[in-house]
């Protein structure tokens, strides 16, 4: 923020320079006043007339350069504090997120980003305004008529006391208003989500008076409101005015009296009213300054927080390529915060090139083998490897160089299709992203797209299937080269016929390459080279699909129950 | 939510003045006409109050302070402060009065929205998330009656002012009022242009926010595969240069915005200079007073700042006419699901006759996608009856067809003998109760969301009757305050077992005469498994039924039960007869006891 203090510095001198404008404008009709009563006569007129458009003009130029100092410089303040803040979410990991809902996170983004702008933007504006207000009003006052000027900000303190008076008391009522507003909201959401158990019930009139008596209490309390708000800007007319009639009656007594000339009591009425905004707008003023702070703070606690990954390399997605890894778990026991183990020693090897599918009832822990071993989370020490380091001394960029994970939900940014799958990446030219996409077995379904490989998808653009996305966030991984490839029930959405071909096909694409296949299909499964059993975070069976079978085990159930199922489905 | 809704004003924004919105608004203002006329009245006399300002301060001049009458000046100050508390009284009540106005259209068009959605059909909530509905009921009728307070009423009355001062100013020096005019046009190309060219910036700004924060939202829920495929630095670029776009348009709102301020500020001066330039000449002249020329220059003031701001009232009422179009799109949505007129609806079923009837389904939620083809089945009076089948196979639609919550492409639902078409809304769904086992309890007390179910007044000892034969009393009787215990949001604070006994209880105080029940698809443990259970089997008592199972433990006891596949009743029997065929329930029955945890 430091580096804004010249243009801040700048802000204030037009402020500064504005204000003195302004006030040498009754300073001049003072003059011109006077002149026309000393009956010199209309000669001297002309000069105090180009003094007059002299002065608005560079009035109106200072302020203009003032608003796009400070207020310029207020949104520069939140443009980097937005970048901050961004670059800070990115060094988050999982964990932060599971725990800070996406919408709270974007509310801090933009209500508590806002708020520091008018903080530092309209709020200093505001702050060195009305204290360059004061300062030369009172000053010209002074310099004019000293009792006058007590006279009239008399009534001052009695005014700002009152003002903040109504202030809070609105902001009391406002605040109950608001709360009333949730709670009608609440009732709204309650009965649309709930109109199934509405239609059931008859509860149509129940319902409608309910939210006829909420609806009412929200009009009371908005006209509570209304009733202290529809006063407050009379109540600032009222402030003006009083201020026009002390100089009226104690000025006017005054140049009754001879003390005072008829210009110097207009040029004094010039001044005071220079004062009232400034006034008005005090607690405005001082609530924004607080609210900016309270924001400023929430913002720091995001921006300060230590940020796991910033380091930011250009690891070129094919440079590890070359080598295929192993895998090795070495009795890892993992328990997400507050939560009973979700992996419980498990201990097993997959050989470099070797294909292992890890099968398992849902919550069998098979999805945080997956996020441990791509260090999404972190797991203890000495117990995950990868091509025999331990992935806690494996520099995040070049672990993620070697490991293609894909996650289950299948995540797609509104854009291209091809950049989805290429992601900017150096070294994923056009003809990679089309090999990817084939393997993926999804290459076909894009080439119909009406723009091809430069269809947009998402909320405005076209939409495709849970199966479809999944398939892309696979290509999008294929596409990398990864030594190592971790399927996370990738293809829960894609049909099972569709499944068991792209495992065939992908077999062929990473051969030589180290593949973990988490599924619920045992079709698929069984065309890996090996099998792992989990259940409730244990290793319970290893094997291949025929061994596994004659044990007679958890999972030779799970084989019968998919038999049933599909027999079912075809009936 | 306020996001969409922002995207929504904008892509509408560009109307101004429909006159059948206009028509229509003031179709919803005309309860509070009296309220309307009353500030109405009150515009001109506060302009009058108003006015009268300035020319108390010509006068206090010319007439006193020139001529040295202290006295004459202190009763000239006690008029001001009359005119100023006048003023003050004035203001206070018409602010009130306009938001008063404002406040009961807002509240009746908030009760008219809520009472039209209470008589949608359920297809139209498939199709209209909450939030946009939420959006409807509780921001969209907002700016409507901003329509009225920000808007109409106060463009109405700077007219007044305007005009009033303009007729002061004639009245007083028309030479003088026609040099001070010889700005307007200035000031009103002035406002216009920058005016215009602010609204045109915040459009940007608000398509260029809704951009930065789409980007964000995306970028927070995509994250991990930010994380993963190491792409923090191009992510990064990309959300900057949203950002920098969000920048730009601001510092350009500014940009006009400011000059506006400005460019009006320093014709305000220039207005004054004139006045003093051509006004001097006249005092000299003695054609003009110095009291004269102090008012003038206050008019001059009073005449600007109503221009200066006509602009953001427009753009105030371009946002109420948006959402008053969507308002009133909502409103004539008529209800595709009503009760018959005519002859029809006089048809008196014969209630007591419970039996149930499908003949020759056909139903799809959504065009050619059959969820039932042709399914047909009958359930005689007092039959109990299960429905069973593979998920998604359309139980749950037999139960929404039953009651009316969707209706048949094809063919006839028959509720006693009556296609359900013919009888009354109401009436039906008292006679055929759908109850969820799953479902949801509102907010309130235990006392409330049992007593919801209940036609009139409910004995207090029904009440306990109903609680006891669901197997709730127990636990009911052990909560800190009883049936007083208030139920959170989605009844957190009892335990998902609880919550179902709590229904099968709500379902005895409703006391239907057909029972359509959708089993609770959740598990709970054991010992609530067994309450559960005993409480069902007296719900069913005496009671046509047809129970929709979701898992089959608990269909043994019907009387028949119905194998639902592919949209047709593919098998049935009792329980013994179709494990002895040996078919689809068969293995259903096989799923269902060898399921491992899931």
């Amino acid at each position: 923020m430091a580096r804004y203090r010249a243009r801040y510095a700048a802000g204030a001198f037009c402020l500064a320079a504005a204000t003195l404008a302004s006030l040498a404008i009754p300073w001049t009709v003072q003059r011109a006043i006077d002149a026309l009563r000393a009956e010199t006569g209309a000669a001297g007129l002309g000069r105090y007339v180009a003094v007059i458009v002299a002065l608005a003009l560079a009035n109106g130029l200072a302020r203009l350069g003032s608003r796009f100092a400070i207020i310029g410089g207020g949104q520069r303040i939140e443009y980097d504090l937005r970048n901050d803040l961004y670059a800070s979410l990115q060094g988050f990991p999982p964990a932060f997120y599971a725990t800070h809902p996406t919408g709270e996170l974007m509310s801090r983004a933009s209500s508590d980003v806002a708020a520091v702008r008018a903080l530092v933007g309209f709020g200093a504006v505001s702050l060195f305004g009305t204290a360059f207000a004061f300062v030369g009003a009172l000053g010209a006052m002074l310099a004019v008529d000293p009792w006058l000027t007590l006279w009239a900000m008399a009534p001052y303190p009695a005014l700002v006391f009152l003002v903040k008076r109504f202030n809070s008391v609105v902001n009391e009522r406002a605040q109950a208003a608001q709360e009333q507003l949730g709670v009608l909201s609440a009732k709204v959401q309650e009965y649309i989500a709930g109109m199934s158990v509405v239609r059931a019930y008859t509860l149509e009139p129940r319902a409608a008076a309910d939210f006829a008596r909420e609806n009412g209490e929200y009009l009371a309390r908005s006209l509570a409101l209304a009733r202290t708000q529809s006063s407050v800007a009379p109540l600032m007319g009222l402030i003006a005015g009083v201020g026009t009639l002390v100089v009226l009656w104690a000025g006017g007594k005054a140049v009754v009296e001879g003390r005072l000339s008829l210009g110097a009591l207009v040029a004094f009425n010039g001044y005071l009213a220079y004062l009232t905004w400034p006034t008005i707008a005090l607690g405005w003023t001082l609530s924004i300054l607080r609210r900016g702070l309270t924001s400023m703070q929430r913002i720091h606690e995001i921006v300060g927080a230590g940020s796991v990954g910033a380091e930011v390399a250009g690891a070129a997605a094919g440079s590890a390529a070359a080598r295929a890894f192993g895998i090795r778990f070495e009795d890892l026991t993992f328990a997400y915060e507050g939560r009973a183990p979700a992996l419980a020693s498990v201990s097993f090897a997959v050989a470099p090139g070797e294909t292992v599918a890890i099968v398992g009832p849902t919550g069998s822990g098979k999805s945080t083998l997956g996020l441990l071993l791509a260090r999404l989370w972190e797991p203890p020490p000495g117990t995950t490897f990868v091509g025999d380091r331990d992935v806690t001394a494996i520099g995040r960029q070049e672990l993620r160089a070697m490991v293609g994970y894909v996650p289950q939900e299948g995540f797609l940014f509104s854009r291209a299709l091809g950049e989805n799958v290429a992601l900017g990446r150096e070294g994923v030219d056009e003809a990679r992203v089309r090999a990817a996409t084939a393997a993926a077995g999804v290459a076909g379904e894009i080439e119909q797209c009406p723009a091809g490989y430069d269809t947009v998808v998402g909320e405005r653009g076209l939409t495709l299937s849970g199966g479809q996305r999944q398939r892309v966030a696979l290509a999008r991984a294929l596409a990398g080269a990864p030594p190592i490839l971790v399927l996370d029930d990738a293809f829960a959405s894609v049909d099972s016929a569709k499944e068991e071909e792209i495992v065939g096909s992908l077999r062929r694409f990473v051969s030589g390459r180290t593949v973990l296949l988490m599924t619920h299909r045992l079709r698929a499964a069984q065309l890996a080279d090996r099998i792992v059993v989990l259940a409730e975070g244990r290793v319970l069976e290893t094997g291949r699909h025929a061994e596994l079978l004659a044990a007679g085990g958890l999972y030779a159930r799970l084989w019968r129950i998919q038999q049933l199922e599909e027999e079912i489905a075809r009936a | 939510m306020p996001d969409a809704h922002e995207a929504e004003v904008d892509a509408r924004l560009g109307r101004v003045f429909d006159r059948r919105l206009v028509a229509r608004l003031w179709q919803a203002a005309r309860p509070h006409r009296a309220l309307i006329t009353g500030s109405a009245l009150l515009f001109p006399l506060i302009a009058a109050a108003e006015l009268a300002q300035p020319y108390l301060l010509k006068i206090a001049i010319d007439e006193h302070i020139l001529r040295a009458d202290w006295l004459g000046l202190t009763w000239v100050a006690a008029l001001y402060v009359a005119v100023l508390v006048l003023l003050y009284a004035l203001r206070w009540v018409e602010a009130y009065l306009m938001q008063l106005t404002g406040q009961r259209v807002i509240h009746d068009l908030r009760a008219e929205i809520f009472a039209h959605l209470l008589k949608l059909e359920a297809a139209f909530f498939d199709r209209n998330p909450v939030g946009r509905l939420m959006t409807r009921v509780l921001y969209d009728v907002e700016a409507v009656s901003e329509a009225f307070t920000s808007g109409l009423f106060a463009i109405l009355a700077d007219v007044i002012t305007l005009v009033g001062v303009v007729g002061v100013m004639l009245w007083l020096d028309w030479h003088l009022a026609l040099v001070t005019f010889s700005i307007v046009p200035a000031l009103f190309g002035a406002a216009a242009y920058f005016r215009i060219r602010a609204r045109d910036a915040y459009r940007r700004v608000r398509q260029r926010l809704a951009h930065l924060n789409g980007v964000l939202q995306e970028a927070l829920q995509g994250m991990t595969v930010i994380q993963l495929f190491a792409r923090e630095r191009h992510e990064y670029e990309s959300f900057r240069r949203a950002n920098a776009g969000y920048r730009r348009a601001l510092f350009n709102s500014t940009l006009y915005e400011a000059s506006l301020y400005a460019s009006v500020e320093a014709l305000g001066s220039i207005a004054l200079a004139l006045l003093i330039w051509y006004g001097g000449g006249e005092i000299v002249a003695g054609a003009l007073t110095f009291g004269a020329l102090v008012a003038f220059i206050q008019y001059t003031q009073r005449f600007f700042l109503p221009i200066r701001d006509l602009g953001a009232k427009y753009t105030v009422m371009q946002a109420a006419m948006a959402s008053a179009e969507r308002i009133f799109g909502l409103l004539d949505r008529a209800p595709a699901i009503v009760s018959p007129v005519g002859p029809a609806g006089r048809a008196r079923p014969r209630a007591a006759e419970s039996s149930l009837e499908l003949a020759g389904v056909w139903f799809a939620y959504e065009g050619e996608a059959w969820v039932l083809r042709d399914c047909a089945f009958r359930v005689a009076p007092g039959e109990r009856v299960a429905l069973v089948g593979a998920t998604g196979e359309g139980k749950s639609t037999c139960a929404r067809l039953l009651t009316r919550a969707y209706d048949v492409t094809r063919g006839r639902v028959l509720v006693g003998g009556v296609d359900v078409r013919e009888w009354e809304l109401a009436r039906l769904r008292r006679h055929v109760g759908v109850i969820f086992q799953d479902t949801m309890l509102f907010t309130g007390t235990i006392e409330e969301n049992l007593r919801l179910g209940a036609d009139g007044t409910l004995q207090a000892a029904e009440l306990a009757r109903a609680i006891e034969t669901a197997r709730a009393a127990a636990f009911v009787a052990a909560l800190p305050r009883g049936l007083g215990e208030v139920l959170t949001e989605r009844g957190g604070n009892v335990s998902h077992g609880q919550r179902q006994l709590l229904a099968i209880a709500r379902a005895l105080v409703y006391n239907p005469a057909v029972l359509v029940l959708d089993e609770a698809t959740s598990s709970v443990d054991a010992e609530s498994e067994a309450l559960i259970r005993q409480a069902m089997a007296e719900l069913l008592k005496d009671r046509t039924s047809i129970t929709i199972a979701h898992r089959l433990s608990t269909v043994q006891n019907a009387d028949r039960i119905l194998v639902l596949h592919r949209g047709r009743i593919h098998e049935e029997g009792s329980h013994a007869d179709l494990l002895r065929l040996g078919g689809l329930y068969a293995r259903l029955w096989e799923l269902g006891a060898g399921s491992p945890p899931r």
